[in-house]
């Protein structure tokens, strides 16, 4: 029954956030046929300076409908969508509702408790990140495109293994904070500190997390990131037990 | 209950950074008693409870529960198997309703009893559709006692269970706990400062106070025992310190030297008539007098 009660103190947070996937995922497809038709006129503008180059690097990847897929959902939306509901869904917890005391008086340990909303808020990203992500192969048949479900299974288990490690962040900070609030924009704080890191110091970009999340060698080379897969799974890991270690000593 | 001491603690202490909450509490609450545990705000009414379902670790001593350490995991999850609580907010899940919070506890305690269940849901006039954040604060307090009772706990924790209730609401709950645990054979904790109610439901008694307990016993004892003698000469009352058994208070004002006993009059009266006062008086205390001669007098 603690599946029952993860499930209902996050189902909105999880309908919400498979809203948003799906139709971002749908608007991608639908944009598609719209930016075919403007890729010929890229060539007239000034694609000097760093700015210059991005529009030039999305031009180059939108003259093959995978390379606009990954440039457009993966790289963009996806990645930065996972990171945000994954650390909406990590934040709060069993012991941040004012209602601590009630869980607490339940003939359960606290590491079950820590373990099974965790489990749940997993479940939900994965669900989201999956479901989401198969919308784009039954879609692009509806813009005369195809694409494939493994491919994008593939980018969506990236999408969620790295992500996991922002929800694990968040759960870690949720057993440290009693309100929402402040584990929600540190670790906010975390991942855009990581993307400006990202973004200013291009030689850090093969090594950052979001890297991993977008699958950047799986698409450029067909090589999934298993070093960085890993590193996030083992990330993870140690800040869930950090998580339930925090929850074990705490009082309330 | 086949437990003849249902919670016991011995010099349990509780420290919050530089504020002791605990400071050395021993208590016995008999099996099948109703035990009423007294005490002003912040006296550490609710730090003991925590502890005792192991919501709290304590800085020192022991609590025990079915004579099982309440500051072990695996004991606390079992001591709270066979505890119904309800806490003083009565906190409970604001995103569900009646009917998920009953479908939520009942599975996680085996004992759950479905036929109480039915009753109390028709009692209280609870709705099932009714999402708990609508509830009022007595309704909530229903609930609470619902999920509590139909536990099938031997044991009940109720935490000012009272707390923000109207008189009728407050006679409501206590009636329909009195009659709870008169049909099921179980034991009832529960914390208050609201004298008359500890008085009109508690079979027993222990006051605590800055973290530690000044009286404990039977209520019927208790009454039995404390006696209010006053002592009133002609002259100055003469300045006398007291030796026999029991004397807890001595207050001494112009011709009259008031004491308060725990050991009934008879040792005190003797002792007073060496001094030949006026005239003795002796009165019994009420659960009210016992309560502010202890507690309030020690400051």
């Amino acid at each position: 029954m603690l599946w029952y009660k993860s499930w209902l103190e996050t189902r909105w947070r999880f309908f919400i956030g498979l809203g948003l996937f799906m139709l971002s995922a749908g608007g991608v497809i639908y944009a598609y046929p719209q930016v075919m038709k403007l890729i010929p006129r890229a060539s007239d503008l000034d694609m000097s300076g760093a700015l210059g180059q991005r529009i030039k690097d999305a031009v180059e990847l939108s003259r093959d409908y995978r390379g606009y897929v990954w440039g457009q959902w993966t790289r963009q939306n996806l990645t930065q969508f996972t990171t945000l509901f994954a650390i909406i869904l990590g934040s709060g917890g069993p012991y941040s509702q004012r209602s601590e005391l009630f869980t607490l008086s339940l003939p359960v340990s606290r590491q079950r408790l820590v373990g099974v909303r965790s489990m749940a808020g997993l479940g939900e990203l994965l669900v989201i990140v999956v479901v989401s992500s198969l919308m784009i192969p039954l879609l692009s048949p509806s813009v005369g495109q195809s694409y494939g479900v493994g491919n994008a299974l593939v980018h969506a288990l990236c999408a969620f293994v790295a992500g996991a490690a922002f929800f694990s962040l968040a759960t870690l900070l949720s057993t440290s904070f009693s309100d929402i609030w402040r584990p929600l924009l540190i670790a906010c704080s975390v991942a855009a500190v990581l993307w400006v890191v990202e973004q200013v110091a291009r030689g850090f970009s093969p090594y950052s997390i979001f890297t991993v999340m977008n699958g950047e060698t799986y698409f450029r080379s067909g090589r999934l990131p298993w070093v960085g897969l890993l590193a996030s799974t083992g990330l993870s890991a140690a800040m869930l037990y950090g998580a339930a270690a925090n929850i074990e000593r705490r009082d309330f | 209950m086949a437990e003849t001491t249902v919670i016991e603690t011995a010099d349990l202490r509780k420290r919050y950074g530089d504020t002791e909450a605990v400071r050395g509490l021993t208590l016995q609450v008999p099996g099948g008693s109703i035990f009423g545990f007294l005490g002003r705000n912040g006296a550490g009414k609710t730090t003991t409870i925590k502890l005792l379902l192991g919501m709290a670790r304590p800085s020192g001593g022991d609590a025990r529960v079915f004579n099982l350490p309440a500051s072990s995991g695996p004991s606390s999850v079992a001591i709270r198997r066979r505890t119904g609580f309800v806490s003083e907010d009565k906190d409970l899940y604001d995103f569900m309703t009646v009917e998920e919070m009953i479908r939520f506890t009942a599975p996680l305690y085996p004992k759950w009893r479905k036929d109480l269940e039915e009753r109390y849901l028709r009692k209280f006039e609870l709705r099932p559709s009714q999402t708990v954040k609508s509830l009022s604060r007595g309704m909530r307090t229903k609930l609470a006692l619902l999920l509590a009772l139909c536990r099938g706990a031997d044991l009940l924790i109720l935490d000012e269970p009272t707390s923000g209730l109207d008189p009728a609401m407050t006679e409501e709950v206590l009636q329909a706990l009195v009659v709870h645990v008169a049909s099921e054979q179980m034991t009832v904790f529960f914390s208050s400062h609201q004298i008359a109610e500890v008085e009109q439901i508690a079979d027993h008694v222990a006051i605590i106070d800055h973290g530690r307990s000044v009286v404990a016993g039977a209520l019927d004892d208790l009454r039995e025992r404390y006696r209010r003698i006053q002592l009133v000469f002609d002259a100055d009352a003469p300045a006398w310190t007291f030796t026999s058994p029991g004397v807890q208070r001595i207050r001494r004002k112009g011709r009259v030297i008031t004491l308060i006993s725990s050991a009934g009059s008879g040792h005190v009266a003797n002792e007073a008539r060496a001094l030949h006062p006026v005239s003795i008086d002796v009165t019994p205390l009420s659960l009210k007098d016992i309560f502010l001669e202890t507690v309030v007098s020690e400051d």
